[in-house]
């Protein structure tokens, strides 16, 4: 007997606008002011007007002096204009901010046993449920209400302006486009100083309006650079020992570099149909084996992959992620001995790798002589990756190296009893988030559950935000009630760890399009448990520490756990 | 590679876990026979002393099921609570006999509380061999495949091979590898394997079949010799199903039969604790 049916209305992407207050006056006004003013409404595409755009993806929030508008560490969304009194940024980290609070364990353990009972009887049923954030607060910072909004601010405004170092926010500057755009955390708090209006625009928006207005493009891009500059070298332990004017030379001198493409993830080629040669000849190199190193390169954000000649192809030495340099241990030996540089492996693109390269002739003036005679031995003796080289070809031909939680199964220890994929289902509502299966390297299994990327490419083109950075956590999650199933985010991701499931109401009815008569699908995806007290509900549950969640963006932690 | 350097230190290498819990089982039976010889000669009564905790250490067994239903919980991960079932059990044989005095009990509720104990001990025993070696035979097939899938998959084996046997046919009506395959194959393609194989899996039928398969292809056409490549790898990988299906079903099932045996047990051993606690007698 076929399941009774429920029909809906199919949502769309502005079903839910980003502003419930934004209507066609506002945005006559915004179409008044700059930037807005000097784009071409026809240079937009009819399905994406510039009007819709506004009216759907941006926002005016009205602050009182002291609020919070973003806060160093939170993952952004949005981008800000100001349009109206006045801001601040600040130009160090606010002690009286605090650190970010987890939900309470009280919650959690009282979600854990009621899921206990709560296990429906049809699967993927769903009510709304409404998430709500902790926010961490001090006695220099308070909370208030605004707009169904608990906003943070600062109790003692001009006490901080005169502790700290701050940057006045100018009226039509854009500020938080690098975190909204770069998926990475914010890297500054800004605050209101007094009453004042800021144009939130949602990242998809600020895609959309940077895809059809080539200024605001050019523009973006620049504060990109320049922003991303000054907080990359600030945090580098290599240029520890430099004082701030040495810093401000080194910045001066250093090139900002983009290699591969930052959709990488839709060129990602099926394992078995390419070679190995073919796919590292499409890498795009960025610097040859056996000739002389340009600087030092510092990667910024993506990934890149080292190598060295053997036969008539290149073996994988190791990979490079955020914060590691290339190219120092041949500039150091080159220091020591005073012989000319010269590479001993090639560096490629894996996808995309944002790079600062600082010239060598200032690396070995200002950077390298600041080490320590031991520290600058040790950089001259390279040491080789604790993994073998097939192992690190498997993980970089895979892009696997992109998972910082990838779920990374022994079968030399598994005995398939699958109580992690119960103990997951347990977690969530009946419905595992995984599947125990996954590509195969020696006896490691690299299941299909969220890697929980670095550079989650799945958050690329989510029309609504859906699926986003948790502010609290860092885990990439997906808020169900935005979520219009478009499949977007499942089909982005690389690793088909997204998938998509019809929708049940609690009594076994399908939900349905009214329009259409199609069943409404949502996506779904690990979640690491993170309204859990246990954590990955998987590796708690796995009797033989056979599963293990591990950060495979780093090349140690994997090294150890398959020598434990 | 090109990391910022940090200073090496040198750590002794520490012992291996299962030495480390090994030596404190060990440690803990010694401590059990003090503690039993302590009592003896302090005229207390052995039985009941070891019989509490003998119940106490055979409920701490058996709870390991019931952690395993509560995922979500904080009470320790299920790899801590297998190791401490896994030493608690084997230590629990030593507390047995001190508590039985190494005797075989007579009555009958006495002897099926020994048996189900020792048939549980058994497999448990059986369990932690299979355990530590099924992985590593499981590991071994060229892919790895889930349980329940595996009618699934082998449903399009079947499908495969079916249609490439009857494309062939399709060429200039050759039937001689669609003879084989009638006589040889469909059924080793369609059905999972007997009750012996589940017991102790071989790779003889496989072998052998792709040996005859082997030897028919100076007889076939180019479209039938396409068509037995197609069949070399279905043969392979059924046979890989067929491995995976009873080695898998292995572990399910002794996993039943363990957990059935504790429930005698447990049902056994209230039984005696009751009965024995009822007709205690004696000086108080």
């Amino acid at each position: 007997m076929p399941s009774p049916e429920v029909a809906t209305t199919r949502p769309q992407r502005w079903t839910e606008p980003f502003g419930a207050d934004t209507d066609d006056a506002l945005v006559d006004r915004l179409l008044g002011i700059a930037p807005f003013k000097h784009m071409d409404p026809a240079a937009f595409p009819k399905k994406l007007p510039l009007r819709d755009l506004l009216r759907g993806d941006t926002r005016v929030n009205k602050y009182k002096p002291g609020d919070l508008i973003v806060r160093e560490g939170d993952y952004g969304t949005s981008a800000f204009i100001l349009l109206h009194g006045t801001a601040s940024g600040t130009l160090e980290r606010l002690a009286v901010l605090g650190e970010l609070e987890k939900p309470s364990l009280g919650q959690r353990l009282k979600r854990s046993i009621a899921q206990l009972w709560q296990s429906p009887k049809v699967p993927e049923a769903r009510s709304l449920s409404v998430n709500t954030n902790q926010i961490g607060s001090s006695s220099d910072v308070g909370t208030r209400q605004a707009n169904n909004d608990t906003r943070l601010f600062l109790q003692d405004v001009p006490g901080v302006l005169d502790e700290y170092q701050t940057t006045k926010i100018q009226a039509g500057e854009l500020f938080g486009e690098v975190a909204a755009l770069g998926r990475t955390p914010r890297t500054a708090t800004v605050f209101a100083e007094s009453q004042c209006l800021m144009l939130e625009i949602r990242w998809q928006g600020l895609r959309d309006l940077m895809r059809y207005s080539p200024a605001l493009s050019q523009h973006v891009q620049q504060l990109y650079r320049k922003n991303s500059l000054d907080a990359h070298l600030s945090q580098t332990p290599l240029l520890a020992g430099l004082s701030e004017n040495e810093v401000q030379q080194v910045a001066a001198a250093t090139q900002f570099e983009t290699h591969g493409s930052f959709d990488w993830h839709t060129d990602l080629p099926e394992a078995d149909q390419e070679t190995l040669f073919e796919r590292i000849a499409r890498e795009p190199l960025v610097a040859e084996e056996g000739t002389a190193p340009t600087g030092l390169l510092m990667v910024r954000s993506g990934f890149a992959r080292v190598s060295q000649r053997r036969g008539d192809g290149h073996q994988t030495t190791a990979y490079l992620g955020k914060g590691q340099v290339f190219g120092a241990s041949e500039l150091a030996r080159s220091l020591l001995e005073g012989t000319p540089a010269v590479l001993s492996h090639s560096l490629r693109a894996v996808g995309y790798v944002d790079l600062l390269r600082i010239p060598a002739d200032v690396a070995l003036e200002l950077v390298l002589p600041k080490l320590s005679a031991d520290e600058l031995l040790n950089l001259a003796q390279q040491t080789d990756a604790p993994l073998p080289a097939r192992t690190l070809d498997y993980l970089v031909d895979r892009r696997l190296m992109n998972g910082t939680q990838a779920m990374v199964i022994d079968l030399d220890r598994c005995t398939r009893c699958d109580d992690c994929v119960r103990a997951c289902a347990a977690t969530h509502g009946g419905n595992p988030r995984f599947v125990r299966q996954g590509p195969t390297h020696d006896q490691l299994q690299f299941a299909n559950a969220c890697l929980q990327c670095v550079d989650p490419v799945c958050m690329i083109g989510c029309p609504t935000g859906a699926i986003h950075r948790d502010a609290e956590t860092g885990v990439v999650e997906i808020n169900e009630p935005t979520c219009v199933g478009c499949s977007t985010c499942a089909n982005s991701c690389p690793y088909s760890n997204i998938r998509m499931v019809d929708l049940h109401e609690p009594g076994g009815a399908i939900v349905v399009d009214e329009t259409t008569g199609t069943p409404i699908v949502k996506a779904t995806k690990c979640d690491l448990c993170i309204d859990q007290l246990t954590g990955p509900a998987c590796q708690h549950a796995c009797p033989h520490e056979a599963l293990v969640r591990i950060d495979v963006a780093e090349i140690t932690p994997l090294a150890e756990w398959m020598t434990k | 590679m090109n990391r910022p350097p940090s200073p090496k230190r040198s750590t002794p290498k520490p012992l291996p876990r299962a030495v480390v819990r090994t030596a404190l089982m060990l440690l803990g039976v010694a401590a059990l026979w003090f503690w039993i010889g302590w009592i003896d000669q302090s005229l207390g009564r052995t039985s009941y002393a070891t019989g509490y905790l003998l119940f106490g250490v055979i409920f701490t067994l058996a709870a390991y099921n019931v952690r395993k239903r509560l995922p979500g919980l904080p009470l320790g991960s299920s790899a801590n609570w297998l190791q401490l079932h896994i030493y608690l059990g084997i230590g629990s044989a030593a507390l047995v006999l001190l508590h039985s005095g190494a005797k075989w009990p007579t009555g009958w509720l006495e002897t099926v509380l020994a048996g189900s104990y020792w048939a549980t001990f058994a497999s448990g025993l059986w369990g932690l061999y299979l355990t530590r070696t099924l992985p590593k035979q499981l590991a071994r097939t060229s892919e790895q495949y889930i349980y329940e899938r595996i009618p699934i998959l082998r449903r399009e084996i079947l499908d495969q091979s079916r249609t490439a046997v009857l494309s062939a046919a399709g060429d200039r009506g050759a039937t001689t590898l669609a003879e084989f395959y009638c006589t040889r194959l469909d059924s080793y393609l369609s059905e999972p394997r007997g009750g012996l194989y589940a017991i102790r899996p071989t790779s003889t039928l496989r072998r052998q079949l792709m040996r005859e398969l082997s030897d028919l292809r100076r007889f076939l056409s180019q479209a039938e010799l396409k068509a037995s490549e197609v069949l070399f790898a279905l043969v392979r990988k059924k046979d890989d199903l067929d491995f995976h299906e009873s080695r898998q079903g292995l572990l399910k099932r002794w996993l039943f039969v363990h957990i059935t045996l504790t429930c005698v047990l447990l049902t056994s051993a209230v039984l005696h604790g009751w009965l024995a606690l009822a007709m205690r007698g004696g000086v108080q």
